[in-house]
C-alpha cells in the first residue's frame, strides 16, 4: 500500500508539473501538443547531469543542477513552438506534432552519439544510467520514499496558482488567451505574454520529464520517449479545466491509475480481480475521454487558445 | 471575361513544390550539421548514404531494397491520404496514429486468430480503423469534443488494447506476433508476379499499385464530385454547409470514418505482407501515423503530392539504415524527417514570402509601365 | 502655453493597405470640450483613421498633434499615455473577467507584482457615481447587458484619466432609450471638459449631440462643418456624394394567399433560461413584405433560425404553403421554395474559401444540371450558370466566376448571395439585415430587388434593425421585444417615435 501511495504521489507530481505547464501555455493562447517532446528533452538534460555528476557533490548540488538543467532545456526546446507559432503564425498542431518526433529522434541520436563516442563504438544503445545520483533525491521515512521532486511539484502548484490568479502577470496572461485583441487594446504586448506562457510551459514540462524518468527506474532508454506521459498530462489539464487546483486533483486521480498499473501485482485485492496491467494504463485516457464527452458542450478552454494572433485582425 | 493562363510562378502547385523543396533542403542541411557535430570525418559519407539510399547498392540488391522501400511507402502514403482527407474537411486527424494501430490490430488478429484469407482481413482492419475514426467524429458532432484531443486519447487507448489483443496471437517466446507465412499463408497479400520485378522480394504485393490508385481516387473524390464539394464546404465553413442543407454532422462523421479507414487499410497493406510482426510490448504509438502528417504537409496537402513525398520520406528513412552504425545512429533520418515536418509548418509563411516577392516584382514592373504610359500620355497632349 | 484650441489634430493623414488607400490626406481637428462627429459610410475610412489615432496602425504620411505639439503614436500604449481612450465598436473585453478586472487590465496597481484591487475598486465606484454610469464591479462581463458592458468600456477610459474619448459606432447595439442615455452621458462628459470623437453614420444622433462634424467619403476628406448650421440633407449629401433617395419607390401591396404561417413558435435560448422566441404567431402572404423590427438581440435572429430550420424549435408550428415544416430538414425547406439571405454572410451565407461559382450553386449544386447521376460535378455547367448570374446581377470580382469569394468586397459578396437566393425563384424570400455593412449605392439596389420580388408575387419576410429601412421598404411591420411580437404597425400611418416605443418594450399591443 505504501508503494502504491508513493507511486501515486510521484506520478501525480509528474502529471501536475506538465499539466501546469500546458495550462500556462494555453492560458496565454498557445496550444502545446509538444509537451511530450519537451518532457523528453528536459529528461535528457537532467539525466545527463545525473550521469556525470559525482554523487559526492552532495544532494543539494545534484538536485539543484539536475532541476536547473531539465528546466532550462525544456525552456529552450519550447522556443521551437514559441518562435513558430507566435512569431511565424504557424499551425500549432503541426508544430507540436513535429516537436514530439523531433525530441525523441534528437534525444536518441544525441544519447547514441554520446554512448558510441564514450565506448569507442561498443555501446550503441540509447540508454542513460543514473543509479547512484538517483538516491540523492530520496529521503526514506520507514518504507515510504519521499522524493524531493514531490515537494518541488507542490511548490510549483502554489506558485502557479498565485501567479495566474493573484498577480498582474497572471491577469494579463489570461487575458491574452481569452481575447488577445482586448489585451492589445489596453497596451499589453500579446506576443511577449505568449512567449512567456510557452516558455513557462517548457520549464515545467522539462522538469516533469526528469521526474518521470527517475520515478521508477534508474536507467532510461531514450528511444521510448516518455511513453505518452505528455499526452496524459494534456488530459489532466483538460480534466482539471485549466485551473491549477483542479489540475492537482486530476493529477492525483490519474497518477493513482498509473500507479495501480505499476504495482497491482503486489496487491492481493488487485491480483484477485485479474485485470491485465495495460488496462490501468488505459484507464486515465478512457476516463478523460468520457469526461470530455460530458463536459465539452460548455468548454472552459481559453477562448483564443490555438488561434493565431494577428495584429491586423480585429 | 478573358481567361489568362496563370504564369508558372504564380500557380499554387508550383509554389507548394517550391515551399516543400525548401523544407526538404532545410531538413537535410540541419541533419548534415548534426552529423558534423557527432563526427566530422564521416559526415559527408553519411549524408550521402541517406540521400542515395538504396541506389548505392549493385543491381539485384538495389532492386530488393527498392522493393522494401516501396512496401513501407504504402502505409505512409495511406496515412498521409488519411490526414489530408480529414484536413480538407477541416479536421486535424492526429488520431491517424491510433487508426493505423487499429488497422494493424484487426487485420493481424483476423489473419492469425480466425485464419481468414487476405481480403477479409484487409477489410476488417479497414472497418475497425474507420470506426475508430468515426468515434472521434461522433464525439465532435454530438459532444463537441475537440478532434485533436479525442484523437490523442484514442491513440493510447488503441495502443494498449492492441497489445492486449495481439498478445493472444504472439509467439510464446518473444513479444512479436506469429508470422503469417507459418500460421496462415492465405492471409498474405497476393503479389501477382510483382515480386519478380524486385528480385523476388516477397513483400512486394498488389498493395503498391493499389495505394497509388487510392491516392488518385481520393484526388478525384475531393476535386470532382458532389461528395467532395459537400465535404470541403463543411470543412471550410461548417455553418454555411448547414445553411445550404448539407448534412454537416454526418459529413464530419463520414469523413472521419473514411480517414480512419484509409489509415487502417494502410496498416493492413503493410502487416499482411509479413514484412514485420507487431511488437506487443511496444510502449509508444508507432510513428507511422505522425509521419503521415509530415508527408501530407510536405506533399502540399495534395494526394498526388503525397505519393511523391511519402516515397521521399521512406527513401531517406531507408537511407538512414545505411549510415555507418558504428559512428552514427539510424535515427538520424527520423531526425531529418521530423525537421522537415517542423519546417512544413512554415509552408504558409514560405508561400507568403514567395508570393510577396512575386507581387513586389510585378508591382515594380507595373509602376514602371505606368510611368511610361503617363509620360507618353503627357507627350501626346 | 496652450494657445491652440485643439486637443488633438490629425493633419493630412494617409494610410494605405495593399490595393486601397484607406485614408487619403485626411485632416481632423478636435477642440477641447467639444463633441466632434466623424461621419462616413461603411468603408469610408473612419475606423482606419481612428486606428491610426489609437496607435494600432501607423500612417504613412501626415502628423498628429496634441495641444499643438507634434506627437508620435506607435501603439495603444502611446495613445493611452497621451490621454486618448476608445470605446470600440466590438467591445474589447475579456468575457470571463469581472468588470473591475477588465477596467484595470493594463494599468493594474500592484505590490511586488501582486494585484491590489481595493483602491482600484474605490476609484471605479467613485467614477461611476460621478458620471452616472451604473455598473456592478464584481459582475462577470458575460453575465451583464450590452448597455452595462458599454458603460464598463467608458469607465475603462475614465479610470485611465483619458481626456480624449473616442466612441466608435456606440449606438448600434443600443435601444432608443439607451441611446438617449448614452447621448446624455456624452454631453455630461463634454461639459466636464473631456473632448469627444463620435464615429457614426447616423445623422439624427449627430444632429442631436455633436458640435462639429467631419465627413469622410471613400477614404477622402470631404470637409468639417458646424452642426448647428447644417441640415440632415446637407450632411447626407456630403457623406454619399449625391442626393440620396430615402424613399423607395413602390406601389401598394396586393397580398395573395398565405405562404408562411407561424403559430405559437417557441425557441430555447442558449444564454438564459427564458425562451429566445416566445409564442410568436404571424403570417406572410404572397405579394407583401412583412418586416420584423426590433433592437438587436430580441429574438429576431432566432425566429429566422426556427423558420429556416437552422435551429430546432421548442414548441409551436411553422407551415409553408400549407405544408407543416416545423421539423423538416433545411434542404426540404429550400426545395419547397424558401430562400434565405442570412444575417451573417460570412458565418452562414458563403463558403469564403470557395470560388464565386461554387458559392453561386451552393443551394443547387445537387440538381441534375450541375451533378451527374454518378455524383460527378458538371463543372462547365456550373461555370456557365455562374457567369449568367454574375452578368445579370452585376456581381463584380477580380477573376470572374473563379474569384475566391474571400477576396471580394462586402457589397459584392452580398450581391452574390442575393443573386443566388433570388434566382432560385422562391415562393418566400427571407432577408435578414440584407443591407448591413454595405454602401448606400448597393443598399438602394438591394431594396429595389426586394420590392421587385414582392411585385412578382413572392412573399418577403424582412428582418431589419435600421428604422429607415423598416419604414420605407415594408408593407407591414411586426415589432419584436424580448422574444415576443409586441405590436403590428402600418408603415404608412405609424411614426418612427411610435415604432421606437414598441421596440423598447414601453408600449405593447394586448394580444387578441
Amino acid at each position: 500500500m505504501i508503494l502504491l501511495l508513493q507511486y501515486t504521489l510521484i506520478f501525480a507530481s509528474v502529471l501536475m508539473l506538465v499539466a501546469l505547464g500546458g495550462c500556462f501555455s494555453e492560458r496565454s493562447g498557445v496550444i502545446n501538443i509538444g509537451l511530450e517532446g519537451t518532457m523528453v528533452i528536459g529528461a535528457l538534460g537532467g539525466a545527463l547531469v545525473m550521469k556525470y555528476m559525482p554523487p559526492e557533490a552532495g544532494a543539494f548540488a545534484v538536485v539543484a543542477l539536475t532541476v536547473l538543467a531539465s528546466a532550462l532545456l525544456g525552456m529552450v526546446f519550447s522556443l521551437f513552438l514559441a518562435v513558430a507559432a507566435i512569431s511565424f503564425k504557424a499551425d500549432q498542431t503541426i508544430i507540436g506534432t513535429a516537436m514530439n518526433m523531433l525530441a525523441t529522434a534528437g534525444a536518441t541520436v544525441a544519447v547514441k552519439a554520446i554512448n558510441t563516442a564514450a565506448s569507442g563504438g561498443h555501446d550503441v544503445s540509447s540508454d542513460i544510467a543514473y543509479t547512484y545520483t538517483k538516491d540523492l533525491f530520496i529521503v526514506r521515512f520507514g518504507e515510504f520514499e519521499f522524493n524531493w521532486f514531490m515537494l518541488i511539484a507542490f511548490v510549483c502548484l502554489i506558485i502557479s496558482y498565485i501567479a495566474l490568479y493573484k498577480t498582474r502577470f497572471g491577469l494579463r496572461l489570461r487575458s491574452c488567451g481569452e481575447h488577445p485583441q482586448a489585451s492589445a487594446s489596453v497596451g499589453i504586448n500579446v506576443f511577449k505574454m505568449r512567449y512567456a506562457g510557452v516558455l513557462i510551459s517548457g520549464l515545467l514540462a522539462g522538469l516533469g520529464g526528469i521526474v518521470y524518468i527517475t520515478a521508477g527506474v534508474s536507467v532510461w532508454k531514450f528511444e521510448y520517449g516518455v511513453a505518452g506521459f505528455g499526452f496524459l498530462a494534456m488530459a489532466v489539464m483538460i480534466f482539471g479545466a485549466w485551473h491549477p487546483m483542479r489540475i492537482a486533483l486530476a493529477a492525483l486521480l490519474f497518477g493513482f491509475c498509473r500507479a495501480l498499473g505499476n504495482v497491482y501485482s503486489g496487491l492481493d485485492l488487485m491480483t484477485a480481480l485479474n485485470i491485465p496491467g495495460v488496462v490501468y494504463n488505459m484507464l486515465p485516457y478512457i476516463i478523460s475521454l468520457v469526461v470530455l464527452a460530458f463536459t465539452s458542450k460548455k468548454s472552459r478552454a481559453p477562448k483564443a487558445a490555438g488561434l493565431i494572433y494577428d495584429k491586423g485582425s480585429r | 471575361m478573358k481567361k489568362e493562363k496563370t504564369p508558372l510562378l504564380r500557380s499554387s502547385g508550383f509554389q507548394n513544390l517550391l515551399a516543400s523543396l525548401i523544407c526538404v533542403l532545410g531538413g537535410l542541411v540541419v541533419g548534415f550539421i548534426v552529423l558534423l557535430l557527432i563526427e566530422p570525418s564521416g559526415a559527408l559519407k553519411a549524408i550521402l548514404a541517406i540521400m542515395t539510399s538504396f541506389f548505392r547498392y549493385p543491381g539485384k540488391l538495389m532492386l530488393k531494397y527498392f522493393g522494401q522501400t516501396l512496401v513501407r511507402t504504402v502505409p505512409l502514403l495511406m496515412c498521409s491520404l488519411s490526414v489530408l482527407f480529414a484536413y480538407k474537411v477541416g479536421m486535424f486527424n492526429i488520431g491517424v496514429a491510433g487508426q493505423y494501430v487499429a488497422g494493424a490490430c484487426f487485420s493481424l488478429y483476423s489473419a492469425l486468430a480466425w485464419k481468414l484469407p487476405w481480403l477479409p482481413c484487409l477489410l476488417i482492419g479497414m472497418l475497425a480503423a474507420g470506426l475508430l475514426g468515426a468515434i472521434s467524429g461522433v464525439l465532435k458532432t454530438k459532444c463537441n469534443v475537440n478532434i485533436v484531443i479525442s484523437g490523442i486519447m484514442l491513440n493510447w487507448i488503441m495502443l494498449y488494447s492492441t497489445n492486449l489483443l495481439l498478445g493472444k496471437v504472439k509467439s510464446p517466446s518473444s513479444p512479436y506476433t506469429l508470422s503469417l507465412k507459418g500460421t496462415n499463408p492465405k492471409a498474405l497479400l497476393p503479389s501477382l508476379g510483382l515480386d519478380k520485378l524486385f528480385f523476388d522480394e516477397k513483400s512486394v504485393t498488389i498493395a503498391i499499385p493499389l495505394s497509388i490508385l487510392i491516392a488518385v481516387g481520393v484526388w478525384f473524390v475531393l476535386q470532382k464530385t458532389k461528395f467532395g464539394y459537400e465535404l470541403k464546404a463543411t470543412g471550410y465553413n461548417y455553418n454555411a454547409a448547414r445553411y445550404a442543407g448539407m448534412k454537416e454532422n454526418w459529413n464530419v462523421i463520414i469523413t472521419m470514418f473514411i480517414s480512419g479507414a484509409l489509415a487502417g487499410l494502410g496498416a493492413g497493406m503493410l502487416y499482411l505482407t509479413d514484412i514485420s510482426p507487431w511488437e506487443t510490448t511496444c510502449a509508444s504509438v508507432p510513428a507511422m501515423g505522425f509521419n503521415g502528417i509530415a508527408v501530407a504537409f510536405l506533399g502540399g496537402l495534395s494526394p498526388i503530392g503525397s505519393i511523391l513525398s511519402s516515397f521521399f520520406i521512406q527513401y531517406i528513412t531507408t537511407g538512414g539504415g545505411f549510415v555507418d552504425l558504428q559512428v552514427y545512429s539510424s535515427q538520424i533520418s527520423d531526425l531529418i524527417s521530423s525537421l522537415i515536418i517542423y519546417l512544413c509548418a512554415f509552408v504558409a509563411f514560405f508561400r507568403f514570402f514567395i508570393q510577396a516577392r512575386i507581387e513586389r516584382a510585378e508591382k515594380k514592373k507595373a509602376e514602371a509601365d505606368n510611368a511610361n504610359k503617363t509620360e507618353e500620355g503627357g507627350n501626346a497632349q | 502655453m496652450e494657445n491652440t484650441p485643439y486637443a488633438i489634430e490629425m493633419i493630412n493623414i494617409t494610410k494605405r493597405f495593399p490595393g486601397i488607400v484607406a485614408n487619403d490626406k485626411v485632416t481632423l481637428q478636435l477642440k477641447r470640450g467639444e463633441i466632434h462627429a466623424l461621419l462616413g459610410e461603411n468603408g469610408a475610412g473612419k475606423s482606419t483613421l481612428m486606428s491610426v489615432l489609437f496607435g494600432m496602425y501607423q500612417a504613412e504620411e501626415g502628423e498628429i498633434r496634441k495641444n499643438g505639439k507634434k506627437v508620435k503614436i506607435d501603439s495603444p500604449n502611446d495613445a493611452s499615455a497621451l490621454g486618448i481612450g476608445m470605446v470600440h465598436q466590438h467591445f474589447k473585453m475579456v468575457e470571463c473577467f469581472s468588470v473591475l478586472e477588465n477596467i484595470i487590465l493594463g494599468v493594474e496597481d500592484t505590490k511586488l507584482g501582486v494585484l491590489r484591487k481595493a483602491k482600484a475598486r474605490e476609484k471605479v465606484v467613485e467614477l461611476s457615481k460621478r458620471y452616472g454610469l451604473s455598473v456592478d464591479p464584481d459582475a462577470m462581463i458575460e453575465d451583464i447587458s450590452v448597455g452595462m458592458q458599454q458603460r464598463t468600456e467608458i469607465l475603462k477610459m475614465l479610470y485611465r484619466d483619458n481626456e480624449i474619448l473616442i466612441f466608435d459606432e456606440p449606438t448600434a447595439v443600443l435601444t432608443p432609450q439607451e441611446i438617449e442615455e448614452l447621448l446624455a452621458i456624452m454631453r455630461n462628459l463634454a461639459a466636464e471638459g473631456k473632448s469627444i470623437l463620435f464615429i457614426t453614420h447616423k445623422l439624427n444622433e449627430i444632429l442631436a449631440v455633436a458640435d462639429r462634424c467631419t465627413v469622410l467619403r471613400k477614404g477622402k476628406y470631404i470637409g468639417t462643418v458646424d452642426v448647428k448650421d447644417c441640415t440632415r440633407a446637407q450632411l447626407s449629401r456630403m457623406m454619399v456624394g449625391r442626393d440620396v433617395e430615402f424613399a423607395v419607390q413602390k406601389e401598394d401591396a396586393k397580398p395573395g394567399e398565405t405562404v408562411l404561417e407561424v403559430k405559437d413558435l417557441c425557441l430555447a435560448s442558449k444564454r438564459s433560461k427564458r425562451n429566445s422566441v416566445n409564442n410568436v404567431s404571424f403570417t406572410v402572404r404572397a405579394g407583401e413584405i412583412v418586416c420584423i423590427a426590433g433592437i438587436e438581440g430580441n429574438g429576431q435572429s432566432e425566429l429566422v433560425y426556427g423558420i429556416t430550420g437552422l435551429e430546432g424549435v421548442l414548441s409551436g408550428s411553422v407551415h409553408f404553403c400549407g405544408e407543416d415544416i416545423t421539423h423538416a430538414t433545411i434542404r426540404k425547406r429550400s426545395l419547397l421554395g424558401m430562400s434565405h439571405i442570412p444575417e451573417d454572410r460570412h458565418k452562414h451565407g458563403l463558403v469564403l474559401d470557395y470560388t464565386l461559382e461554387d458559392n453561386l450553386v451552393l443551394q443547387r449544386y445537387f440538381e441534375p444540371e450541375f451533378t451527374t447521376r454518378a455524383g460527378v460535378l458538371r463543372r462547365s455547367n456550373i461555370t456557365a450558370y455562374a457567369e449568367r448570374l454574375i452578368d445579370s446581377f452585376d456581381v463584380r470580382s477580380g477573376q470572374g466566376a473563379e474569384t475566391v469569394t474571400r477576396s471580394m468586397s462586402g457589397g459584392n459578396q452580398q450581391r452574390a448571395i442575393i443573386a443566388r437566393e433570388i434566382d432560385k425563384d422562391p415562393r418566400l424570400l427571407i432577408a435578414v439585415q440584407p443591407t448591413r455593412g454595405i454602401d448606400v449605392g448597393a443598399i438602394e439596389y438591394i431594396h429595389k430587388q426586394i420590392v421587385a420580388e414582392r411585385d412578382s408575387g413572392k412573399a418577403v419576410l424582412l428582418v431589419s434593425l435600421e428604422l429607415d429601412e423598416v419604414m420605407t421598404v415594408s408593407d407591414r411591420i411586426l415589432v419584436m421585444y424580448e422574444g415576443e411580437i409586441v405590436g403590428e404597425l402600418d408603415p404608412k400611418t405609424t411614426t418612427v417615435e411610435e415604432l421606437g416605443l414598441y421596440m423598447a418594450g414601453v408600449k405593447r399591443e394586448v394580444k387578441q
